[in-house]
């Protein structure tokens, strides 16, 4: 016994002293994507995971949209940008004196270079909403070059939003990519950027870090030396390694924070603002969920507070009105136009069995459950992936809430990948679904609504729901079809208008955006008080650079 | 040699049989590596982006032409390079995930296996007393216990709540592992936990086994024979009794070694473990053909060759198989 205890302890110090090592840079711990072992991949535009590492921390987009403040967005490769009177085309004005880190100028070639490269190879998902002339889809039809440090996107017909596309796109160094042949399967060894941190070190299957580049232009302001990667593999261990204090910043999903997170240290610390809507998608093309009156009782016998504080742990944001989105854009909200809907969104069994009742939704056949108004029974299914719990909890009480006033809800969870597979085909009752956000409602509501992503077979998941509003296609193509503020409002809120008289999606909350810090080794995060930019680090949210640039280091 | 001639030929066919599944079960499987992506992105790609990714993965071509190419490839040992983490060969991750899964999961046999014998030995010796009543029982539910419960009760209770050993991996971040003294005890300390965890779940199993064969040979002739010389018990235990009592346990552990390659995907999940069995689900999950299909390939061989061992050590120790394969 005492032999075995000796073995352990000479083990437990020869493992702790190799750990000791000096650490005079200051280094920030992230995990922005989940993987078993790191690769050399440093791909800018590599979706499986490389994106997540290199994007915005050593590649730099035109513009930074400050989502949640468009009215303070951050100049990033363009110093500003201007939509044509005839909103026909959108010029930026570059940033003049840029360098590639390996120290070749940046200049109005390397973005023309992009665009016809990504034209070149269109199975290299760089972005661009290019103009396809067969299916009359996308917007935009060339660029041009005007002088080194101006370029102008010409755009197919008046759009006040293009540049929503244009602007978050990471332009590549001519002098690299144009021996690349084959784009989508080029491993980036060497990172070439004009962002913070540009030099790859200490690589290996655990960890990698990713280290200032000496010639960004705002280094002296900069306290971050390197972005260290280590490798975790689920939500699981993410969370315990930011729990004990082995990341920084986390953007994983967090079930009790209060009892297994943040009472751990009074360094482990959260905010969980709402982010993407969660909403059912009807099947509108047939019964029940073809009937107005049904989708209005669906929504008034849905017990939200319970989702909220129960299904999802309260960490949700119950959303206000049935407009197809949570509280995300609750700064474009007119309350007055939407007052008169929000008692759709109050639990009121009794009063969802009335409409049903007026509405011929009634037990027929005498086996305890409502039909049709012309006799046919209702039986459908709620499906959603095995495993996603907080949705699964959802669904669960969902469908009790619609049995009790009488209506044959069962749950299904499919694994996942069947679930996904089955989108397209648009052969389901009714789906839960995340929504696609923006800095403006626009894109929500254009990728809900686009006829063209309505047809069975290439269905696209936010337009499941199948229902054609003609008064909200008009609405959108006036939106892109001015650049009048107040126009967009007005405009926004009708359609919000129309989805709550319409109610093609049942609205449910606002999921959060997972957002876990730790203040051990830096201060000066984004909080609930100091809300100036969205604080998560997942992939495609842009501004994650700037709150890292903004942080400071703790002295130890 | 007819005999064993016959086996081989059995081992081919079933290794093309094998290696034919291994190529459809993944593809049957609903959905496809993007679907992943797509899932783990949540609403932040563009369906049209969605679809330059399936092409991107070579998900076309027709089902015949896909196992062609993936027979050809696999004549020429070339596992192909994996969808997840692209550009890494298949090959690389399945050998360096295999070194620490024969690791991790070897050691934990051995010591389940050395454990549950001595205890089996000791508790059909001394039957029915203190030792044999109290932890034959124990063993019994230990050896019911499902091995997530114990896996995530060993990492909540010796990482989190009480932090004695780290949090997972095979060895410290920053650590090179090479062949010295440091890495030895580094990585010796990062395997306490995963490597406990798939004991407490195993060496109950040896224990009932050995216990159970030892009962039954206490009481045959020649125990008794060797008790009538007049044998030191110590040497009638472990001399005649536990050394006839053990071949039955070491047919298994030979089907236990084989499966080795299998990982121990529970105590891998758990730990953040860099073995076979974390990396397969993964692959699984994420429809990384490449990787089930050489994983599944590895696994194959590994059992086939563990049978095939078998079969020759049955046939050098049993002369009777040597007679009825010669007729």
């Amino acid at each position: 016994m005492i032999k075995r205890l000796t073995i352990l302890t000479t083990f437990a110090l020869l493992g702790t002293a190799s750990t000791a090592f000096a650490q005079e840079e200051v280094i920030m711990r992230m995990a922005p994507v989940h993987t078993d072992a790191h690769v050399e991949n440093y791909n800018p535009y590599n979706l499986s995971g490389p994106q997540a590492y290199v994007q915005d921390f050593a590649y730099e987009p035109l513009w930074i949209y400050n989502v949640w403040h468009p009215e303070a967005d951050f100049p990033a490769l363009a110093t500003s940008f201007d939509i044509a009177e005839d909103l026909k085309s959108v010029t930026y004005h570059l940033r003049e004196g840029v360098v590639w880190s390996d120290g070749e100028p940046f200049d109005a070639d390397d973005v023309v270079f992009t665009y016809d490269y990504a034209k070149a190879h269109r199975d290299y998902p760089v972005g661009f909403d290019f103009y396809e002339e067969a299916s009359k889809s996308g917007i935009i039809t060339s660029v041009e070059k005007l002088d080194a440090h101006t370029v102008r996107f010409n755009l197919q017909r008046p759009d006040s939003l293009a540049h929503l596309n244009i602007g978050s796109i990471f332009p590549l160094p001519e002098h690299i990519w144009k021996d690349v042949d084959d784009p989508r399967n080029y491993a980036n060894p060497t990172v070439v950027g004009t962002g913070p941190f540009t030099e790859i070190r200490d690589f290996s299957r655990n960890s990698f870090k990713l280290c200032r580049n000496e010639s960004y232009r705002e280094n002296d302001t900069n306290l971050v030396d390197c972005v260290e990667y280590p490798q975790l593999s689920d939500n699981l261990q993410v969370i315990a390694a930011i729990t004990n204090g082995e990341l920084d910043w986390a953007t994983d999903g967090i079930v009790d924070p209060d009892l297994t997170y943040a009472n751990q240290s009074e360094h482990n610390k959260y905010w969980l603002p709402p982010d993407a809507g969660t909403n059912l998608q009807l099947n509108t093309t047939k019964a029940p969920f073809n009937n107005l009156e049904f989708r209005k009782a669906m929504s008034m016998a849905i017990d939200r507070e319970g989702l909220v504080d129960i299904a999802t742990f309260g960490l949700t944001t119950p959303a206000k009105y049935p407009i197809g989105e949570g509280m995300f854009y609750q700064s474009w909200f007119d309350e007055a136009a939407l007052q008169p809907y929000e008692y759709l969104m109050a639990y009121d069994p009794d009063a969802a069995m009335a409409v049903l009742d007026a509405a011929g939704f009634i037990d027929a056949d005498g086996d305890g459950w409502r039909d049709n108004p012309d006799g046919t029974p209702i039986a459908f299914d709620i499906s959603v992936p095995a495993g996603w719990d907080d949705w699964v909890n959802t669904v669960q009480m969902i469908t009790e809430n619609l049995q009790d006033i009488g209506v044959n809800a069962e749950m299904e969870t499919p694994e996942e990948g069947a679930w996904f597979e089955n989108m397209p085909t648009g052969d389901f009752d009714v789906y839960i679904l995340w929504t696609n956000l923006s800095s403006t409602p626009w894109y929500t509501y254009y990728s809900m609504f686009n006829p063209n992503a309505m047809t069975p077979g290439t269905l696209n998941e936010q337009s499941m729901h199948q229902m054609r509003i003609p008064a909200i296609e008009e609405d959108l193509a006036a939106i892109s079809a001015t650049a009048d503020e107040a126009e967009q409002h007005k405009a926004i809120t009708e359609i919000m208008v129309e989805v709550a008289e319409n109610l093609p999606v049942i609205t449910l909350y606002s999921n959060p955006a997972w957002y876990e810090y730790s203040t051990r080794n830096f201060t000066g995060w984004p909080d609930a008080d100091n809300p100036w930019v969205r604080p998560n680090n997942p992939a495609g949210v842009h501004e994650r650079v700037k709150v890292l640039l903004s942080l400071t280091p703790v002295t130890q | 040699m007819i005999f064993l001639l016959r086996r081989l030929g059995f081992y081919f066919a079933a290794f093309m049989v094998a290696i034919t599944l291994n190529f459809l079960l993944p593809r049957l499987m609903p959905g496809d590596p993007t679907t992943r992506i797509f899932a783990s992105l949540r609403g932040k790609l563009r369906p049209e982006q969605l679809d330059v990714l399936r092409e991107a993965y070579g998900l076309d071509g027709s089902l015949l032409d896909q196992y062609l190419n993936y027979l050809w490839a696999l004549l020429h040992l070339d596992f192909g390079i994996s969808t997840v983490h692209y550009p890494e060969p298949t090959a690389d991750l399945l050998f360096y995930a295999a070194g620490w899964t024969l690791f991790l999961v070897g050691v934990a046999i051995a010591l389940s296996f050395a454990i549950g014998i001595l205890m089996g030995i000791y508790s059909a010796w001394h039957r029915g007393g203190f030792f044999d009543s109290v932890f034959t029982p124990i063993n019994v539910m230990m050896n019911a216990f499902t091995p997530a419960v114990v896996a995530l009760l060993l990492w909540y209770a010796f990482t989190m709540q009480w932090t004695i050993f780290p949090l997972g991996r095979a060895h410290d971040i920053n650590l090179t592992p090479g062949w010295n003294l440091a890495s030895a005890g580094n990585i010796a300390w990062h395997a306490v936990l995963p490597v406990l965890s798939i004991v407490l779940v195993n060496f109950g199993s040896w224990h009932l086994g050995m216990r159970n064969t030892m009962i039954n040979l206490l009481n045959e002739d020649f125990v008794v024979l060797a008790r009538a010389k007049g044998l030191s018990d110590r040497r009638i235990r472990n001399r005649y009794v536990a050394r006839n009592a053990i071949l039955p346990q070491i047919t298994s552990l030979a089907l236990s070694v084989g499966y080795v390659f299998g990982g121990a995907f529970i105590a891998e999940v758990v730990f953040n473990y860099p073995g076979l069995g974390k990396f397969t689900l993964n692959a699984i999950e994420s429809r990384d053909y490449t990787f089930i299909q050489a994983q599944l390939t590895l696994l194959t061989c590994s059992v086939l060759v563990a049978n095939l061992i078998s079969d020759v050590c049955n046939v050098v120790l049993d002369p009777r198989l040597r007679r009825a394969g010669g007729h």
